[in-house]
């Protein structure tokens, strides 16, 4: 007889035949195991309620009120109406809202873009070339404008790029170069806004390629150094693919924002000049909030989501060509 | 026996307890810091107070309701006032926050409203009429009130024949110039009679000075914008008419035979939109082509805090402003003496725009009869500058425009701004004035920086008949 019989409530945990036999190892179960597990598993729950009920409360039902919302017409004050998918079909051949959802698609693109490139930029810079105390000094820096409140910065931003009375024209003008037109002109405005958002961004993307730099293993480094491969090459055919899945997070992290890109320029522009920074969340915020149509504005919040959840879809689909796990 | 001294608690339970303990602490905190984020005192209350929505910061909200409290509590002993203050950029920021209040169902007792928000209000049975009050106490308010408020505004807080709220100030929108940037120009101060002629040259002159300074400065928005061009030039955004009524009012409230109430009837009916009338499309056009020729710059869109802080630093030498920028200015820096003021210029005609605020009657309000009670006090003389210290705004009463009031602040023509609601007419804000200046904005920075009023104002004008159907 095996040992098992003798050890009461054990269990076999590997099933080998005994000519293979490594003795087998057996887990001691002590008694009232299930009840303890029981415990810990609602004790888990516990611990994970709150998160679930803020998650709950502020999103989910949010989201489903929303939801409900864009059936009905309401203007906050009478009573909703139903209408259907009216707002829906509105929306489809509603030009002026769906402009602003083809700015916030072309804005986000660039933000993304430029996001990405230029943390990687800078992260492969500093992590080349820097001491530890450089690589810090180098992370709060570029870090620091993320901590800013987004609204200051778009203020002071707003007088900095002012035509007229500005300091980046002012400084132009001693150059003896010709003030641009930054908010003024609706090509300057979004070019302007884009740089804003990415200036205060492109930290949150540089610290993290740096740390997923910083974890690329050595040895296959120096075996790409020894294969005589340049810094270039190292970097697109070694590092890049490497760190794939943070550049995935990262993009997904840094769509999901810009889509929904909303104080810089409703603060700077207030959505133009005319149309030209009206994204699709000022869209909503007019269409809800100024002209009392929260039914409507509903309806484009869902769109929006629906659109962003495709997105982020379509990226993780992406991912399974161009993101290498290791 | 011997006892055991073991841990007192497990690893476990102490786990537990915190998470407990973590937990209860975080919904505490939630709980708390909900009660605390919500608006205090908002919500038409049925206990012993009375709640008002101010457009400020919350400071001014709480010095205003210490100052009036002892008022109230003349009114009724057992009556509490309490102000909430809501910040906001301009009328129509403050506005959608209060709708916003008011979708959360956080209606006040009373609110201050302007002519941007009268009819919205109205429309939608927010607000409720107050000619019964007004009836009732008829007698003394001919005296102690109507008689020393000009019709004008009386009629621009009119609704359909009835009277929604009772204003207690306004701006007219002024043209406001630095002397010193006109005396280094070399030029003399405008006069009375001035035209737009008159201006544009001026505008010229005040060019030559050079440096930092512009001559000319505006802000996108419906009061004192391109609008006050539009208005002298003889055009408005809507079709103006008035609705019909008001004869309860005119008849009792102001002595027959005031020229002042001559065509007085039941509030400003707005009609169909004219935003791309040959007058409108002239006057955006004049101030694009001020700014192509460089007398004066890009203008900001909204507020007018911007503007305020360039002309106070002497880069600007003219623009549009009302009674609170004697005020503003003051509290900016500039000396008395250092700015003045001459009615708007004029052109095809002389006639310029106001805009009016005064205080309104929740309907869901469940003291009604305090807070007309409450409404009467804070009209009242005495309440003015309790409610706005520091010519911050322009006072209803012509009791109250005096010298001695601009004595400190300035501007030296002050009595100008009272002078110009002869003939003028209020912004023209209908019940549907959210997209209006939601079209305003984005069509007038669109023309700006285009170049081109004409096509803006064509996209404006499909904007406004869109809203005016509510589509």
């Amino acid at each position: 007889m095996s040992s098992v019989a003798a050890v009461p409530h054990a269990v076999v945990e590997e099933d080998v035949p005994h000519h293979k036999a490594k003795p087998p190892r057996v887990v001691r179960r002590r008694p009232g195991a299930r009840r303890t597990a029981r415990r810990e598993a609602v004790f888990g729950y516990a611990m994970i309620f709150l998160a679930m009920l803020f998650v709950t409360v502020f999103t989910f039902l949010p989201i489903l009120a929303s939801l409900g919302l864009s059936f009905f017409d309401w203007d906050v004050i009478s009573p909703p109406k139903f209408v259907g998918i009216a707002n829906y079909q509105r929306f489809l051949a509603d030009g002026p809202v769906l402009q602003s959802f083809g700015t916030t698609i072309c804005m986000a693109i660039a933000i993304v873009v430029l996001q990405l490139s230029l943390g990687l930029f800078l992260a492969v810079l500093v992590n080349q070339r820097t001491s530890t105390f450089g690589r810090t000094f180098f992370r709060t820096t570029f870090y620091l404008p993320l901590l800013a409140s987004t609204a200051a910065v778009s203020i002071f931003m707003g007088y900095l790029f002012d035509a007229k009375f500005g300091a980046i024209n002012y400084y132009l003008g001693l150059l003896g170069l010709p003030g641009v037109p930054w908010l003024t002109s609706p090509f300057g405005a979004q070019v302007t806004i884009v740089l804003i958002v990415v200036w205060q961004q492109v930290g949150f993307t540089f610290v993290l390629f740096v740390s997923a730099l910083m974890s690329v293993p050595i040895d296959v480094l120096e075996a790409s150094s020894i294969d005589g491969a340049g810094p270039l090459r190292t970097l697109f055919r070694i590092k890049v693919p490497l760190i794939s899945p943070t550049i995935l997070f990262a993009a997904v992290i840094a769509l999901i924002n810009a889509m929904q890109l909303f104080d810089q320029p409703y603060i700077m522009t207030k959505g133009g000049p005319g149309t030209a920074t009206t994204t699709a969340t000022i869209s909503m915020y007019q269409t809800g909030f100024q002209n009392l149509q929260f039914g409507y504005s509903s309806a484009i919040a869902i769109v929006l989501l629906l659109l962003i959840l495709a997105i982020t879809g379509m990226q993780f689909l992406a991912s399974r060509k161009l993101v290498f796990y290791q | 026996m011997a006892r055991d001294f073991g841990p007192v608690m497990d690893r476990r339970d102490l786990f537990r307890l915190g998470g407990v303990g973590l937990a209860g602490i975080a919904l505490a905190g939630l709980t708390t810091g909900l009660a605390g984020c919500a608006p205090s005192g908002s919500g038409g209350s049925s206990t012993g107070t009375l709640t008002m929505l101010y457009f400020g910061d919350q400071k001014a909200a709480t010095t205003l309701q210490t100052a009036l409290q002892p008022k109230v509590k003349k009114i009724d002993k057992d009556l509490t006032l309490k102000v909430t203050a809501i910040n906001g950029t301009d009328w129509n920021d403050f506005l959608a926050k209060v709708l916003t209040l008011i979708a959360a169902g956080q209606a006040p007792d009373m609110v201050s409203v302007a002519t941007e928000g009268l009819q919205l209000m109205a429309s939608k049975e927010l607000i409720v009429p107050l000619d019964t009050y007004v009836t009732k106490d008829m007698a003394s308010l001919k005296s102690s009130y109507f008689n020393d408020i000009h019709p004008a505004l009386i009629e621009a807080m009119m609704y359909q024949g009835h009277l929604y709220n009772m204003p207690d100030s306004f701006n007219a929108g002024s043209m406001f110039y630095n002397t010193g940037i006109l005396h280094k120009a070399g030029i003399a101060a405008p006069s009375a009679s001035w035209t737009v002629d008159d201006f544009h040259t001026m505008a010229q002159g005040i060019k030559k000075v050079g440096g930092q300074t512009l001559p000319f400065d505006w802000v996108v928005r419906l009061w004192g914008s391109w609008t006050s061009f539009l208005y002298a030039n003889g055009g408005n955004l809507l079709e103006e008419g008035k609705y019909s009524g008001g004869d309860w009012l005119w008849s009792k409230a102001y002595d027959a035979g005031n020229p002042l109430i001559t065509g007085r009837q039941g509030g400003w009916k707005w009609g169909a939109p004219t935003a791309n009338s040959a007058p409108s499309v002239e006057a955006l056009q004049y101030v694009i082509d001020m700014q192509k020729t460089g007398l004066s710059p890009s203008p900001d869109v909204g507020g007018g805090g911007t503007l305020q802080g360039l002309f106070s630093s002497g880069r600007i030498g003219m623009t549009i402003g009302g009674g609170f920028w004697a005020g503003g200015l003051t509290n900016a820096g500039m000396k008395n003496g250092s700015f003045d003021v001459q009615a708007f210029p004029s052109w095809k005609g002389n006639k310029s725009l106001f805009g009016t605020g005064g205080y309104s009657i929740f309907k869901s309000s469940q003291k009604k009869d305090a807070a007309w009670e409450v409404i009467k006090m804070m009209i009242e003389p005495e309440s003015f500058d309790i409610m706005f210290p520091g010519n911050v705004t322009t006072p209803g009463r012509k009791s109250l425009m005096t010298a001695e009031r601009y004595k400190t602040t300035g501007p030296d023509h002050w009595s100008v701004f009272y002078d110009q609601l002869n003939g003028s007419v209020p912004i023209s804000a209908p019940s549907y004035y959210n997209a209006l200046a939601t079209s305003l904005n984005q069509r007038t920075t669109q023309a700006v920086s285009s170049g081109s009023a004409k096509s803006a104002l064509d996209a404006m004008q499909s904007d406004l008949e869109k809203a005016a159907t509510g589509s």
